[in-house]
C-alpha cells in the first residue's frame, strides 16, 4: 500500500528507546517509517490510552479518523478479539479514494470523539514524565510512587500502567501484572470497540 | 604538625560544608521537557522560587511591566498580587514559579527527595488541535537517530500507528 501518496508511520512508545524497541523493528524488516518515542510524547499529545492506537491524517495534516484500536493483523486476536480484516479494508479504501472514502468522519463526529485531556489526565502526564525522568537518571525505586500516582489519576490509561510495570518487577512493586488486570476485566473489551460504518460492497 | 592537622581538619570541614550547600542549594526544573539546574531559594516555602536569571534560563519567560512574557506571549500579573509572584532579597529578585503555574493552570509534579520539579503544559497549550483538527506535530528519531517530523509528510495521507515492546 506504500505509494507516492500514502505513508505509514509507526511509533514505539518505549521508555527504553532503541534498546527495547529496536530488535522488534529490525525483526519486522519495516518498510514503513519506524520512529521511537522514549518519552511517550505521542501518547500525551494525542491523549492516547493504549497500543496499538491509530490515527488517520490527510494530505493537509488534518485528522480524519481519530484514536482507535490499530491492529492491522490478527497475530494477537485470540487475546483481544479485535479482527483486523475490516480495518484493513477501510484503510485500503481511504488510500484509494481519499476524501470520497466513506470511512472518513464528519467534522461534527470528529469533534464529538476528540476531547481535551481532563485535568486529572494532564496531572497524570506530568507524574508519568517525572517518573520516567527519575527512572532514566538511575532512580528507579524513586520513580515508582510517581508512576503509581499517574496510574491513579488516569486509571483507563494502559500505556501508563504497562510501561511502568515493564520497567520493574510488577508483582513486587505494584502488586499486579498485565495478565491479572486483563482477567479483572472479566470479558469487558480491553479496547474500546472500533466503530466502522457499514459500507456496501461495490462490484 | 598539630597546626597543619588543624588546617586540614578545617579545610575538609569547609569542603564538606560547601558540597552540602551545593547539594541543598540546587534544584532541577523540567520545563517544556528540558531539565535545567537552578539555584534554590533558602526561604522555607512549599512553592518553587527561582531567581529572575534562572527563570529566563529554565523557561525563557521574563518579567516585564506588562506581565510574565515569552516572545509575543504575555500573562499579566493579577492586580494586587505582585508580592505573590516577586520577592526581593538583598540584590536578588526571586520569582514564584509555582504561583505562575497556578495562574496559567499548569500541572506540576515535584519529587522532594531528588529535588526535581516537572512542569507540564499550560491549559492554553493542551488540546490546541481540537478546534482546527490539525494533527499535533512531533519530531522523533528512527533507529539510526535520524529525526522525522509529522509535518515532513504534508501532501501524503499518513496512517499513524503506535505500538510498544512491553
Amino acid at each position: 500500500m506504500k505509494g507516492k501518496n500514502f505513508e505509514i508511520i509507526s511509533i514505539a512508545q518505549d521508555t527504553g528507546g532503541v534498546k527495547d524497541a529496536g530488535p522488534w523493528i529490525t525483526a519486522a524488516k519495516a518498510e514503513f517509517t519506524a520512529l521511537i518515542d522514549d518519552k511517550h510524547i505521542v501518547t500525551q499529545l494525542y491523549n492516547m490510552v493504549n497500543v496499538p492506537t491509530a490515527v488517520w491524517i490527510n494530505e493537509r495534516g488534518r485528522i480524519v479518523r481519530p484514536n482507535e484500536v490499530g491492529y492491522v493483523d490478527n497475530r494477537y486476536k485470540a487475546m483481544h478479539g479485535v479482527d483486523a480484516g475490516p480495518y484493513l479494508e477501510a484503510i485500503r479504501d481511504w488510500a484509494a479514494n481519499g476524501e470520497r472514502s466513506p470511512f472518513l468522519m464528519s467534522e461534527a463526529e470528529l469533534k464529538e470523539r476528540m476531547k481535551p485531556p481532563s485535568p486529572d489526565r494532564a496531572m497524570a502526564d506530568v507524574e508519568f514524565a517525572l517518573a520516567e525522568y527519575l527512572y532514566k537518571n538511575g532512580k528507579g525505586p524513586d520513580a515508582i510512587p510517581h508512576f503509581k500516582e499517574a496510574q491513579r489519576l488516569a486509571p483507563d490509561n494502559w500505556n501508563y500502567k504497562r510501561q511502568a510495570w515493564a520497567l520493574s518487577d510488577a508483582e513486587r512493586d505494584y502488586g499486579t501484572s498485565f495478565m491479572k488486570e486483563v482477567q479483572k476485566l472479566s470479558g469487558k473489551p480491553y479496547y474500546e470497540p472500533r466503530k466502522l460504518p457499514e459500507v456496501k460492497k461495490q462490484n | 604538625m598539630l597546626k597543619s592537622l588543624v588546617c586540614i581538619a578545617i579545610a575538609s570541614l569547609l569542603t564538606a560544608a560547601t558540597s552540602y550547600a551545593a547539594e541543598q542549594g540546587r534544584k532541577v526544573v523540567i520545563y517544556d521537557g528540558v531539565a535545567t539546574e537552578v539555584t534554590a531559594s533558602s526561604e522555607p516555602s512549599n512553592d518553587f522560587w527561582v531567581t529572575l536569571k534562572d527563570l529566563k534560563r529554565a523557561t525563557r519567560f521574563v518579567v516585564k511591566p506588562q506581565g510574565i512574557c515569552r516572545d509575543e506571549l504575555c500573562f499579566p500579573i493579577p492586580k494586587g498580587k505582585k508580592t505573590e509572584f516577586l520577592s526581593k532579597k538583598g540584590s536578588v529578585t526571586w520569582f514564584n514559579l509555582s504561583e505562575f503555574a497556578r495562574l496559567v493552570k499548569q500541572p506540576v509534579a515535584p519529587d522532594e527527595k531528588n529535588r526535581v520539579w516537572y512542569f507540564g503544559k499550560r491549559e492554553d497549550e493542551r488540546g490546541t488541535h481540537l478546534a482546527s483538527l490539525e494533527a499535533p506535530n512531533f519530531t522523533l528519531p528512527d533507529m539510526s537517530g535520524r529525526t522525522h517530523s509529522l509535518s515532513d509528510y504534508r501532501g501524503k495521507k499518513v496512517l499513524l500507528v503506535t505500538w510498544a515492546s512491553w
